[in-house]
């Protein structure tokens, strides 16, 4: 298992050296008789409080092994103390990775990959997952991240607002907005209803991005990124794109100015009809007692796709791999992965393709009504630089913000896009 | 100043011969040592060691690490983004420097005289500095929220339109500028206190003798006797300014604010070296960066040469 | 020369409008300085239904310790708190070991090299340590440190500045005492020991409180060196872990206050010590 690459002799020699003081004083090791599996992840939202039922879950179901699970900071923070952890050799068991991240991870060297034989002892194997995404975690025919849901960027609407505004199908649910102008109507009539605004959107860090990307791909635009050369993109459909987000906030359809947890208080105030944003916030409506339902993304510009991504479970390397705390792990992992209609509560469409089969995650409402969404659901452009949470995603989304804070015209924010992406397309790659 | 070394007395052996080898080497050198170690370890090395790194293109994940001579600095010096993220951490230098110098002066002399509460007003002003950065950078994210922030809270209710404190580029490093004020004057503060209380009573009697009010004795007393630290205070407040990274950090939570805007060089580096993973080109932008701060170091001492009796 | 003061009034009524008028800038200037903190209690006191009001009251009908009592069981604060205890101590200790040492050796000794070494210690004052952390961190990497405490306390024990202090306040004691043992027969460690450390308290007092103080708060280094966030500070922890999921501002909050709380509590039992420990550093260059 453990085949990442050789360190120099000197660090082993000195590692050895000092490994006894370091034992004394890093302290605090597992309790005889149990296994102890440390588990990184990254779900700060509604999700968050889910991930903990699931764990406790499995603490109930397997007494022999001590999870010992932490939540870190989403984005950048994260996936920089996960390297640093890889890096430096003491890393959890397991950890969550955003399937978009993989190439950037340098499986084989920050990843260990997954003993396909042993997961299948848990009865998990290849098949059970969407090919699309299974493909996406393979590097030289291994696989080095198991897939647990995908989850696309959706649009939360508030029903009790949508009803005054004559939104409703007699159905109870959301009438279908089709086109930009069907759109704009919707926001409108639910800005006049709360009084403040039609939408509420996060503005900054990475929001801009997916939004971009999803109505990008809406028109089947692609971003080519080809090392060492300059970015490919289809400028028209860019700036019909750009100018659309401009216009949310310009007009005061959408808030502007506004960071993710003021988006997300902002719809949960009443404040705003609709909220896009990933599905992970169903929890928080709940937890709100708020009038809310869910539905995918609106097609505004051509067809259903969205943007969003993959969570995965992943091995972080380590210096040497312990089997009975591997067992463990490869446990931990196939029964998150096998009760994950708790999972799907959260917003998110589980990947384990049973799971969706069954009746409890079908009586999952809204969140069961978007499961189709997956072919649909559309990852970065991939390069080591790209994916959820990325530099990539923080270059584009501070250039797309200043559209929506109305500081850039398109054009300029398109160039400052591009700008950035071909300095990250020329900056030798460090995997 | 000739400096034959004697050998200290007490390192003739006092009791009988001894053959142990320590007890040849100097007791200055044994006495020294266990520093040295870690000042060796710790700071020397790296230092050497992180120009060496810059010819390198190593990286954190273990892969490559193969010698590119200079094409790390030949990048760093055409970086748009390294001389932007230099840029903030000098245009908040600029910006932060006179504020917390002065205000932590004027903060002085206002608590330095009797005056009922005296206890809390002191408290107050050094507070914050006790705080983590974490600690002051949530505390102030949550103070620049638009709509339900308490800064912009005031300001709608005064009926002045909000301010994008974390969201405007012109902004965000002023916002980390005005954080910082009330974070750190509390050490300058405390400085300039000490100072003032060493002032030799005798020295304000004979003024007031001679009938002098308290403005006079302000500009004819305390000031030239603050000059000394108030240079010691500009020397140690720029040296801080210019380190700039756990405010700004963790104020933007590691995005580097909109636009870029709020990032510091040394937060490029860490991007660059934690997230970019390229330590090759991430140390050679840290020692570009250390040539520089060296440079206003020795500038900064030639202006200030007070402390300079203190070579023996 | 010249009387400042309006010649209708007398000089002690021009003081007491001069008094006046700075306690109430004084007092203007402290509110302002704690508004941020008492906002932050506030916040932390109201329920998070209550905490994203607008407009934006400072009162709430149900102000509880209901976030401060979640932080408590649900995240690791405590354990951090003892780390940054650990971490903040063992760097003390070591530095009043070893830069007291260093101090006396060259305050004390004479050798071959020591005024090369002490200007090389000195220069080092000027080198921050930010910029060191990426070979810092390789160099951790190699000793097999990552993920320990020594990974957090070994390199912060080299503070040039610390030896420079306490250097200074060694050149200024009087030898005569120190003559007298040597005459005795009394070796440099013991003159070291017995006499010049008792008589540098004060100043160790001083040196000790700013390092506690540093380490303590510092959120650099310790936020590279270690990624378990079973080893994590108080300020790494906070910054890094998250603990409560959805809408959470009265939780932070609450976890900032208490994370900021132990120096503070510390700070008013020794308020006066720091004060006069300032002086004593020679840090107010006076």
């Amino acid at each position: 298992m453990a085949d990442g690459p050789p360190r120099p002799s000197r660090r082993a020699v000195l590692g050895a050296a000092l490994a006894l003081g370091t034992l004394t004083l890093a302290g605090c090791g597992g309790e005889g008789g149990t296994t102890k599996v440390r588990y990184w992840n990254l779900f700060g939202g509604g999700d968050g409080a889910l991930m903990l039922t699931m764990q406790d879950e499995f603490r109930n179901n397997n007494p022999g092994i001590a999870l010992e699970a932490v939540t870190l900071a989403w984005g950048a923070p994260y996936y920089t103390k996960l390297a640093m952890a890889a890096a430096g050799g003491r890393a959890p068991d397991v950890a969550v990775l955003h399937l978009s991240r993989l190439t950037g991870y340098a499986p084989g060297h920050l990843l260990d990959p997954f003993d396909e034989k042993l997961l299948a002892e848990f009865g998990v194997t290849r098949d059970q997952f969407p090919p699309g995404l299974i493909e996406r975690a393979t590097v030289d025919g291994r696989l080095y991240a198991l897939p647990l849901d995908t989850h696309p960027f959706v649009m939360y609407y508030n029903t009790d607002i949508a009803q005054k505004a004559g939104l409703l199908g007699p159905d109870g649910k959301l009438a279908p907005i089709s086109g930009p102008d069907a759109l704009i109507d919707a926001l409108t009539k639910a800005k006049q209803v709360t009084g403040a605004y039609g939408l509420a959107l996060d503005n900054l860090d990475v929001m801009p991005w997916r939004l971009f990307w999803a109505l990008y791909r809406q028109q089947d635009g692609d971003i080519t990124l080809p090392a060492g050369g300059s970015v490919g993109i289809d400028d028209v459909k860019a700036l019909k794109v750009l100018n659309f987000m401009g216009q949310l906030t310009a007009e005061g359809l959408a808030t502007r100015n506004v960071d993710y947890p003021g988006a997300v208080a902002t719809f949960a105030g009443g404040k705003a009809g609709f909220h896009w944003n990933g599905g992970w916030e169903t929890a928080t409506f709940t937890t709100a007692k708020m009038p809310y339902s869910m539905t995918r993304l609106p097609n505004i510009f051509g067809n259903a796709r969205t943007s969003g991504d993959a969570h995965s479970f992943v091995l972080p390397h380590q210096r040497a791999r312990d089997p009975i705390t591997t067992r463990a792990s490869y446990r931990f992992i196939t029964e998150l992965l096998k009760s994950s209609v708790t999972w799907g509560r959260a917003g998110h469409v589980p990947a384990y393709q049973p799971v969706v089969a069954e009746p409890a995650y079908l009586a999952l409402k809204p969140q069961s009504e978007y499961r189709d969404v997956t072919p649909d659901v559309q990852l970065d452009p991939p390069a080591w630089f790209s994916g959820s949470g990325s530099d990539f995603e923080n270059q584009a989304g501070s250039a797309f913000q200043r559209v929506l804070a109305g500081s850039l015209t398109p054009e300029q924010a398109l160039a400052q896009f591009k700008a950035a992406v071909d300095k990250l397309l020329s900056t030798p790659s460090p995997v | 100043m000739a400096t034959i070394t004697t050998q200290a007395p007490a390192a003739v052996p006092v009791t009988e011969a001894r053959p142990a080898l320590w007890r040849r080497v100097p007791t200055g050198v044994l006495f020294t040592l266990p520093f040295l170690l870690f000042y060796a370890a710790f700071l020397i090395w790296p230092t050497i060691s992180a120009f060496g790194l810059s010819f390198f293109n190593e990286s954190l994940t273990g892969t490559r690490g193969e010698l590119v001579g200079l094409r790390n600095w030949t990048e760093m010096l055409g970086d748009a983004a390294m001389w932007s993220a230099l840029g903030n951490t000098l245009y908040f230098t600029v910006l932060s420097t006179p504020p917390l110098v002065l205000l932590g002066l004027v903060m002085a002399l206002l608590t330095n005289r009797v005056m009922p509460l005296r206890w809390l007003w002191r408290l107050s002003f050094f507070m914050p500095f006790l705080l983590p950065a974490s600690v002051m950078s949530l505390i102030w994210l949550w103070l620049y929220q638009p709509g339900f922030g308490l800064l912009n809270g005031a300001l709608t209710s005064l009926g002045i339109s909000e301010v994008g404190w974390l969201s405007d580029p012109s902004l965000a490093m002023i916002s980390v500028v005005i954080a910082t004020l009330w974070w750190t004057v509390g050490f300058n503060f405390l400085l300039y206190l000490a100072a003032l209380q060493q002032i030799p009573e005798q020295l304000y009697e004979a003024a007031s003798i001679d009938g002098a009010g308290w403005w006079q004795r302000l500009w004819s007393i305390t000031l030239p006797m603050l000059g000394r630290t108030t240079g010691l205070v500009i020397v140690l407040q720029l040296l801080a300014s210019l380190r700039l990274f756990d405010q700004a950090y963790l104020i933007y939570q590691g995005s580097g604010g909109p636009a870029f805007s709020a990032r510091p060089v040394l937060e490029y580096v860490y991007d660059t070296a934690f997230t970019s993973f390229r330590f090759g080109y991430a140390s050679a932008i840290s020692s570009f960066f250390f040539v520089l701060i060296v440079v206003v170091s020795v500038t900064q001492l030639k202006l200030f040469p007070s402390r300079r009796e203190d070579e023996r | 020369m010249t009387a400042v003061a309006t010649p209708d009034r007398s000089p002690r009524a021009t003081a007491r409008a001069w008094n006046v008028a700075g306690l109430i800038v004084t007092a203007i200037i402290a509110l302002l300085w704690l508004v941020p903190l008492l906002w932050a209690v506030d916040t932390a006191l109201k329920p998070e239904g209550e905490t994203t009001k607008i407009p934006v009251t400072w009162w709430s009908d149900n102000l509880g310790f209901e976030a401060f009592r979640k932080v408590f069981t649900e995240s690791d604060l405590v354990r951090w708190f003892l780390n940054s205890t650990v971490v903040a101590a063992g760097v003390t200790v070591l530095v009043l070991v070893t830069a007291s040492m260093a101090a006396y050796g060259f305050a004390r000794t004479e050798f071959r090299g020591r005024k090369v070494l002490l200007a090389v210690v000195v220069a080092g004052i000027m080198v921050p340590p930010q910029v060191l952390v990426v070979p810092l961190f390789r160099e951790m990497l190699g000793l097999g440190l990552v993920d320990t405490y020594w990974a957090m306390i070994l390199p912060q024990v080299a503070a040039p500045a610390m030896v420079f202090i306490l250097k200074k306040f060694f050149d200024g004691l009087p030898r005569e005492l120190e003559e007298a043992a040597r005459v005795d027969g009394a070796s440099p460690w013991r003159l070291y020991w017995q006499i010049v450390l008792p008589l540098s308290r004060p100043v160790l007092a001083a040196v000790g409180i700013f390092t506690f103080i540093f380490t303590w708060n510092n959120f650099f280094w310790p936020f590279l060196a270690v990624s378990d966030p079973d080893l994590m500070t108080i300020p790494v922890g906070l910054a890094t872990v998250q603990s409560s999921y959805g809408l959470r501002y009265a939780q932070i909050m609450a976890s900032a206050v208490l994370g900021g709380l132990p120096l503070l509590v510390a700070y008013v039992f020794f308020q006066r010590d720091i004060i006069r420990s300032v002086a004593h550093t020679g840090l107010s260059g006076t």
